[in-house]
């Protein structure tokens, strides 16, 4: 069964590239679409490049760094207000609140704040994760079977032993579902911010790109891009999946 | 006099909200705050009505929201009927749908360089961004809903001699309907925020960009004022959305 | 003739090369002459609601035929046969009155009639009332009693219906049948009813066929020689009690064995 599933979706790839490439070569404007193939090669072109992968390297490294703050954050956040139903009730409102705000619009005052190098973007990404992270932590201290912490309890442990053997633990599937949540929101910061900033990093290049009607560099670069966005994405799933297996 | 819990949080929020105003306007007064990046809370608010009464922020969100409702359509034209199509199919829904949620996972922002290059910097190139952010998840619920109809009521309906039409217009989109506006509500807010993001990183109109060209300019309060207009619009098309759902489903438990 | 006829129908699930596949009914025949209520009971997975969708047309037999008034079925006979589900066949987006209206209006029966139909279909199992409730706010007895209205609406000579009482608990169920059994005394219906509950079948039949453990033949047809409409003295006759006993006995080792399968599966 799962061979069949493998070869549809094979052939459906494969169907695509092979009308992105016809259609490309045979219709398109040179100037504005490059073929899969031109693609390819342009790819490992950039990645000769060492201003190009300097670019890349800076972004990986923005995203690295906002994801840890992300996490370490929201977590900070999310304990003391999941451990106490008043001060969740309180605050949790105006947490809401903060993430209804459409933070793009928030992008060019960041700029200003922080200016046009990395902090901007490890900013952006980490205003970007951190709710994600408050609040699966949050709804996961919610969903801590009462029944454990009866049982031990009964069993005689203390409130320090309570949080770090038995709250701590339970919270590790919600850690890694809001981890991987995270993970998309600050690919989708930091992306932003690199972006819009077009002096140096990716923006360059692709402001650089379009701007020189080179489509086979901007798609190739693109491809890089994604192609990292969905490894990192897998990362996160996967170590979800992994930290997840005990939960029913 | 003991107040009641929920009394007690909301004061605490008005309180939060309280002590950041505060010190957001005693830091503009004592100078502590960049008046050209943070400017005074009441600068803004004499802005934000000065520039309601000009008037010529409606045409700027008029631009974004005329982008989206184009984008939006595409969007609803392709993914309807994609999603019910793969519906249609066992095999279909258990190869494409993992693959479409795979590809949702990347940010639809990358593609916006290539839609710049395509079709210039103008409303179209924000338009293809809101539709191709939008067609996702109209896509991915448009297949979970109509694959996860009830057996009993379509055996129900074909006992009773219902025809092919009748069964699609009587039974699967009624059934499919909560599952479907849910994905159609998350295409028109993502897309309204990808328009947004579009018009942030490059365009020639629409609010995202006045709200950028404010920035460069030293009209601070200016930019502030036109963020609250693009936060409101945010929050009225979730509110709108919300009660469109809502009054759909009106025939549900509460 | 006139009524139902069942002959040597046979149904399996899985393919022939499938190790999971299994034979759920085998090689059944019966008669069901127009006006009779015949129960079918068996234990679970004997084959008895494959029987029923198969007599409805909406699954075609492995082997085997059915014929209804001479006719053989090829497919849903919406102005002959009409269905009672176990649960959750209202329509929820509907009121109970539009729930019956859209019934008709699948059926294809006229316009004109259609309201007429309706009413009457609503005050036979005394929903007036709630016509205009939404299923999410009846209970689960009124639902079925809406689904009934619904089937009977559509005036057909011919009714099944599948466990419709399985959701319910017991009392309902039993208040229920009493019902059941006055209102189809009025029709001249011939009814296929399914059920698991012995009492049920005897109360409400005319004749109980008995179906083996998987795959599920017809081990028994017994017959029930009381007046319609069942009173509820009947309900707790000795006469109920000594049918149902034997009832019992017939199926108490078919049940033992639909088990054992079970748990070998």
């Amino acid at each position: 069964m799962t061979g069949r599933v493998a070869v549809i979706r094979l052939a459906a790839i494969a169907l695509l590239a092979i009308a992105w490439e016809v259609l490309a070569r045979r219709f398109a404007n040179p100037l504005f679409v490059a073929p899969p193939s031109a693609t390819l090669v342009a790819a490992f072109a950039l990645l000769d490049d060492p201003d190009v992968v300097r670019a890349l390297l800076a972004a990986l490294q923005e995203l690295a760094i906002a994801f840890v703050i992300a996490v370490a954050a929201g977590v900070v956040i999310a304990v003391p207000l999941g451990l106490s139903t008043f001060w969740r009730g309180a605050f949790l409102p105006l947490v809401l609140g903060l993430y209804a705000i459409p933070q793009v619009t928030v992008l060019p005052l960041f700029v200003r704040i922080f200016g046009l190098g990395p902090p901007t973007k490890i900013a952006f990404g980490v205003t970007h994760g951190v709710f994600a992270v408050i609040l699966t932590v949050i709804a996961g201290m919610r969903t801590i079977d009462p029944i454990l912490l009866r049982a031990a309890t009964s069993l005689g442990a203390t409130r320090r032993q309570l949080i770090f053997n038995v709250v701590l633990p339970s919270l590790v599937p919600s850690l890694f579902t809001g981890m991987r949540l995270a993970m998309s929101g600050v690919l989708l910061g930091v992306l932003l911010a690199e972006l819009y900033v077009s002096t140096t990093g990716i923006g360059f290049f692709t402001q650089a790109f379009t701007n020189a009607f080179a489509p086979a560099k901007l798609f190739a670069l693109i491809l890089l891009l994604a192609t990292i966005a969905i490894a990192l994405n897998e990362l996160a799933r996967v170590a979800e999946r992994r930290f997840s297996r005990w939960r029913t | 006099m003991t107040l009641s819990r929920g009394l007690r949080q909301r004061l605490v929020q008005f309180a939060c909200v309280a002590i950041v105003f505060g010190a957001w306007q005693i830091g503009s007064t004592t100078g502590a705050l960049d008046p050209l990046i943070l400017p005074p809370l009441s600068a803004i608010v004499v802005q934000l009505g000065a520039v309601l009464r000009a008037g010529t922020v409606w045409a700027d969100l008029g631009v974004t929201l005329a982008e989206l409702a184009i984008a939006f359509a595409f969007a609803v034209a392709i993914g309807l009927p994609a999603g019910f199509l793969v519906s249609r199919s066992r095999l279909a829904v258990r190869a494409f749908d993992p693959l479409i949620a795979g590809l949702y996972a990347v940010p639809t922002i990358l593609l916006y360089p290539l839609y710049l290059l395509f079709f210039g910097i103008g409303p179209p190139s924000k338009i293809a961004l809101g539709a191709t952010m939008a067609v996702f998840p109209i896509v991915l619920s448009t297949i979970a809903g109509f694959t996860h109809v009830n057996a009993v009521r379509l055996a129900a309906a074909r006992s009773m001699g219902a025809s092919p039409v009748q069964l699609f217009g009587r039974v699967l989109v009624p059934e499919a309907f909560p599952v479907v506006i849910a994905g159609l509500r998350m295409g028109l807010v993502l897309g309204f925020l990808a328009i947004l993001g579009g018009e942030t990183l490059t365009s020639n109109v629409g609010l995202g960009h006045e709200i950028v060209t404010m920035a460069e300019s030293l009209e601070p309060a200016k930019m502030f004022a036109y963020i609250t207009v693009a936060i409101a619009a945010a929050s009225a098309l979730n509110a709108l959305t919300s009660y469109v759902e809502l009054r759909g489903r009106r025939h549900e438990r509460a | 003739m006139d009524g139902i006829s069942v002959r040597g129908v046979s149904q399996t699930f899985g393919t022939a090369d499938d190790p999971r596949r299994v034979v759920a009914l085998e090689d059944a025949t019966l008669d069901i002459p127009a006006g009779e209520l015949v129960c079918l009971i068996g234990p679970s997975g004997c084959g008895k609601s494959s029987l029923l969708d198969i007599i409805a047309g909406l699954a075609k037999p492995a082997a085997g035929s059915v014929t209804i008034d001479g006719e053989p079925v090829r497919g849903p006979l919406p102005k002959r046969v009409s269905f009672v589900f176990q649960e959750n066949a209202l329509f929820p987006w509907l009121s109970v009155d539009d729930n019956i209206l859209t019934g008709l209006a699948f059926q294809g029966a006229p316009k004109a009639e259609r309201r007429h139909r309706a009413d009457e279909a609503l005050s036979a199992v005394g929903l007036e009332a709630f016509r205009d409730h939404y299923p999410h706010q009846l209970s689960g007895g009124m639902k079925q009693r809406a689904q009934l209205a619904r089937a009977l609406s559509l005036q057909t000579e011919i009714l099944l219906m599948d466990e419709p009482f399985a959701a319910l608990d017991e009392q309902t169920r039993l208040v229920l049948g009493e019902d059941l059994s006055v209102l189809l005394a009025r029709m001249r219906k011939t009814i296929v009813f399914v059920t698991h509950s012995l009492v049920e079948a005897v109360f409400l039949a005319d004749r109980v066929a008995v179906f083996t453990a998987r795959p599920g033949r017809i081990k028994t047809v017994l017959g029930i020689d009381e007046p319609h409409p069942r009173s509820p003295a009947f309900m707790t006759s000795a006469k109920l009690a000594g049918l149902r006993n034997t009832l019992y006995e017939l199926l108490h080792d078919e049940v033992r064995r639909a088990m054992a399968t079970e748990a070998a599966v």
